[in-house]
């Protein structure tokens, strides 16, 4: 229904320009704007978790949420690091310290989604969820089920990780060995998604959110399996916008699905053929530890890539961003994002747009 | 949603009664249990807290991953998982605290090489709560989905009921979900600024009661759809669960008791179970004056007057914050396993606004339903129903 992101230079849904080296930027005027009061005791987590869900909301008329069970399903990899660092220094602190509770109280994993749940007005199914750099991927997944099973109508899903100084401290903390990242500036972001909704204020549809069952680097698909695996859904798309009897609706999501390196692509769809398939961009939205695309192979096959890290950088969540602002600024695409764990096991979202 | 067809296949847990499920319930059963006391661990830099320390001469931070271990271990052993049903499992998991243990030892160890110089800022290098999973799941070789809930207590209650409702929708067939919290200076001086210790005992719905005390512990269960000779041999089903977060306040459940009302009759509907079915209660018990006048007077609401015993582990374990759900449940399993309803220890005099003394005699374990609650920071409430089967 709705989608909103905030990149590091705290302007929602705009690709606005930051420094690395100057972040993190104060976010208090941001928030007087989007809350409509200051949150004095806040830390930036816990207001950038709120401004950026909040921006997603407000896309939406107020009656087309009334009485509506809404859950959240916030995901962070490093979560409200940004009080922890402090309270952990103070308790540590040469011939002690003197912790303050208000910031115990705000490094709690969950105060961030409390906060969230209580300027929005929602109770009931209200979940942080951490796995790392798959962290939103793991909350999409989770929000779709409980939308599968109706115990939801709609899902406010989100990804949110905050700069904390010093870059190499923050560079360690996202595990971004050499080698194993894109180039890009470090950043933070808040990006959410509003799903659900009976369609008239469809933006696109989250198709699918796969999880390969890889372990080990060994197991790692490689640039053209991905590009496979991206043609087989794009066909297994198009499938579905030519059978009327199916319509558009997001595919039922398997688990596990146990993808191997060796599968090989389905054929294409003999039905697919003419203005159809040239009318829907392929997109690709590679995330930040694939740093080996084979971009000309994909260009070769009509894929179209954005480095969506531009507007948000590396951060633990900034798939939530990338797919926001893609949702936000393309028609008619197809678009797959990708990303691996640290450890190599691949997660990859598909989604259109209206 | 109803989760009738999921049974608990296994189960461990480390706590401060043992390194193991059925080794700690032997020990509170025969009334062998310990009060909090000064921790030794090499990490801890405030002696002035008690707390229930697992009992370990390693450093801290083997000794948390050993306690994952040893958990993880003792339930797939008790469950009989050949290395296929655990490599296909989906892998849940409830901390807050992950693996920051590992930043705490390195800098406690960091000072204690360089005697004499002013100690430096401590250096936070853990990958956030997701890291734990990713441990689990890489030792392991599980390769079904990882998600970490990191909702302060309720984390693995959370995921437990997560797990069952994952499995009721034919998401996932296995559910390995473990919690796991080591003894941090960042939450025994968290809780310490927020004035909730007692500083004598943990005394859970005792009139008496000052606040609470920590535990750790690291622990696992294994949730499996439908009937097999394991679900046989385990003998317990996970009959269904309500999760719920209240937006009212961040650190109180209400003390009218409406919430716990509430949450606890929703868990029962899903359960499909009557309050008077319910054989026993495994209520959380915190000691702390808020949760349990919210818990007492809403268990009273549910029950009236056929309030069925009353049981609250943290007066022999502590509080294991977010590890709290499946290390409570785990070690409740294996007493019912001996055949023991425990009772509740920590407590002198009833708290005339509760109105009821928690269960403070060993019962016989009678097949049937059992309550568990959960209540945590951030208006978070779990409860669950679990049913013993008939031997």
């Amino acid at each position: 229904m709705a989608a909103s992101y905030l990149g590091p230079a705290l302007v929602p849904n705009a690709d606005a320009a930051w420094d690395e080296a100057k972040l993190p930027a104060n976010p208090d005027e941001l928030v007087q704007k989007m809350m409509g009061q200051p949150m004095r005791r806040a830390g930036r987590f816990i207001k950038l978790v709120c401004c950026g869900a909040l921006a997603c909301m407000s896309r939406v008329p107020e009656e087309a949420l009334r009485g509506r069970n809404i859950g959240i399903f916030l995901a962070t990899g490093l979560g409200n690091i940004d009080e922890i660092l402090p309270f952990i220094t103070q308790v540590f602190k040469h011939d002690g310290g003197f912790p303050s509770p208000n910031q115990f109280a705000n490094s709690v994993s969950n105060s961030a989604a409390f906060f969230l749940a209580k300027f929005c007005g929602i109770k009931g199914v209200v979940l942080t969820v951490s796995q790392e750099e798959l962290s939103f991927e793991s909350a999409l997944w989770l929000a779709q089920s409980y939308l599968a099973a109706g115990e939801i109508d709609l899902a406010l899903v989100g990804g949110c990780d905050v700069f904390t100084p010093s870059v190499e401290d923050y560079r360690e903390r996202l595990n971004l060995a050499p080698g194993r990242y894109r180039r890009a500036p470090l950043g933070e972001g808040s990006g959410w998604l509003l799903l659900g909704g009976d369609g008239e204020m469809k933006i696109g549809d989250i198709l699918s959110v796969e999880f390969s069952s890889g372990l080990t680097d060994a197991e790692r698909p490689s640039s053209d399996d991905l590009l496979k695996y991206c043609e087989k859904q794009f066909e297994e798309l198009r499938h579905k916008m030519e059978s009327p009897d199916d319509g558009c609706k997001p595919t039922p999501l398997s688990f596990p699905r146990k993808r191997k390196s060796t599968e090989t692509p389905k054929k294409p769809d003999s039905r697919l053929r003419g203005n159809d398939r040239e009318n829907v961009t392929k997109l690709f939205l590679p995330g930040f530890r694939l740093s080996d695309m084979n971009e000309a192979l994909w260009q070769k096959n009509g894929w179209e890539m954005d480095d969506y890290l531009i507007a948000c950088g590396i951060s633990s969540t900034a798939s939530a961003c990338g797919l926001a602002r893609t949702l936000l600024s393309r028609r008619r695409t197809f678009l797959v994002h990708g990303n691996f764990s640290s450890s190599g096991r691949p997660a990859l979202i598909a989604a259109a747009t209206e | 949603m109803k989760n009738g067809n999921i049974h608990i296949r296994g189960w461990g847990a480390v706590t401060a009664l043992g390194w193991g499920a059925s080794e700690g319930a032997r020990r509170l059963i025969a009334g062998d249990v310990r009060p909090a006391g000064i921790c030794g661990s090499a990490h801890l830099v405030n002696r002035e807290f008690k707390a229930f320390e697992v009992p370990d001469d390693g450093n801290p931070l083997e000794k948390s991953l050993k306690m994952l271990d040893a958990s993880i271990t003792e339930a797939f052993k008790r469950g009989g998982l050949s290395a296929s049903e655990i490599a296909e499992s989906a892998l849940l998991v409830g901390t807050t605290g992950g693996i920051f243990i590992r930043n705490e030892h390195e800098f406690t160890e960091s000072v204690r090489q360089n005697p004499g110089k002013e100690s430096p800022p401590i250096v936070c290098r853990n990958r956030g709560p997701g890291e734990v999973a990713d441990v689990i799941a890489r030792q392991y070789g599980i390769r079904g989905l990882p998600i970490t809930f990191s909702m302060a207590c309720v984390s693995s209650s959370h995921a437990l009921v997560v797990a069952a409702d994952l499995i009721a929708q034919k998401r996932i067939r296995r559910a390995v979900v473990v919690g796991f919290e080591p003894l941090l200076n960042l939450t025994l001086q968290g809780f310490a600024s927020l004035l909730l210790y007692d500083p004598d005992e943990c005394r859970p719905f005792c009139n008496r009661r000052m606040g609470m005390q920590i535990g750790e512990a690291a622990s696992c269960l294994i949730l499996e759809e439908g009937e097999s000779a394991a679900a046989d041999q385990s003998g317990f089903w996970f009959a269904g669960g309500h999760l719920y977060n209240d937006n009212r306040s961040l650190t109180s459940a209400g003390t009218d008791g409406e919430m716990v009302r509430g949450v606890v009759a929703r868990a029962l509907l899903k359960a499909g179970t009557d309050p008077g079915d319910i054989v026993a209660v495994k209520a959380h018990g915190t000691g702390t004056r808020d949760n349990d006048l919210s818990e007492g007077r809403g268990l009273a609401k549910v029950f009236g007057d056929r309030l069925p015993p009353v049981v609250s582990l943290k007066g022999v374990i502590g509080h294991t914050l977010g590890a709290a759900g499946t290390v409570e449940t785990a070690l409740w399993l294996s007493c019912l396993d001996q055949g023991v309803i425990p009772k509740s220890f920590g407590f002198a005099e009833t708290d005339p606004e509760i109105g009821f003394a928690p269960s403070q005699e060993n019962l016989p374990a009678a097949a049937g339903a059992y309550l568990f609650t959960f209540f945590g920071f951030g208006g978070t409430c779990t409860a669950y129903v679990i049913r013993k089967m008939a031997s």
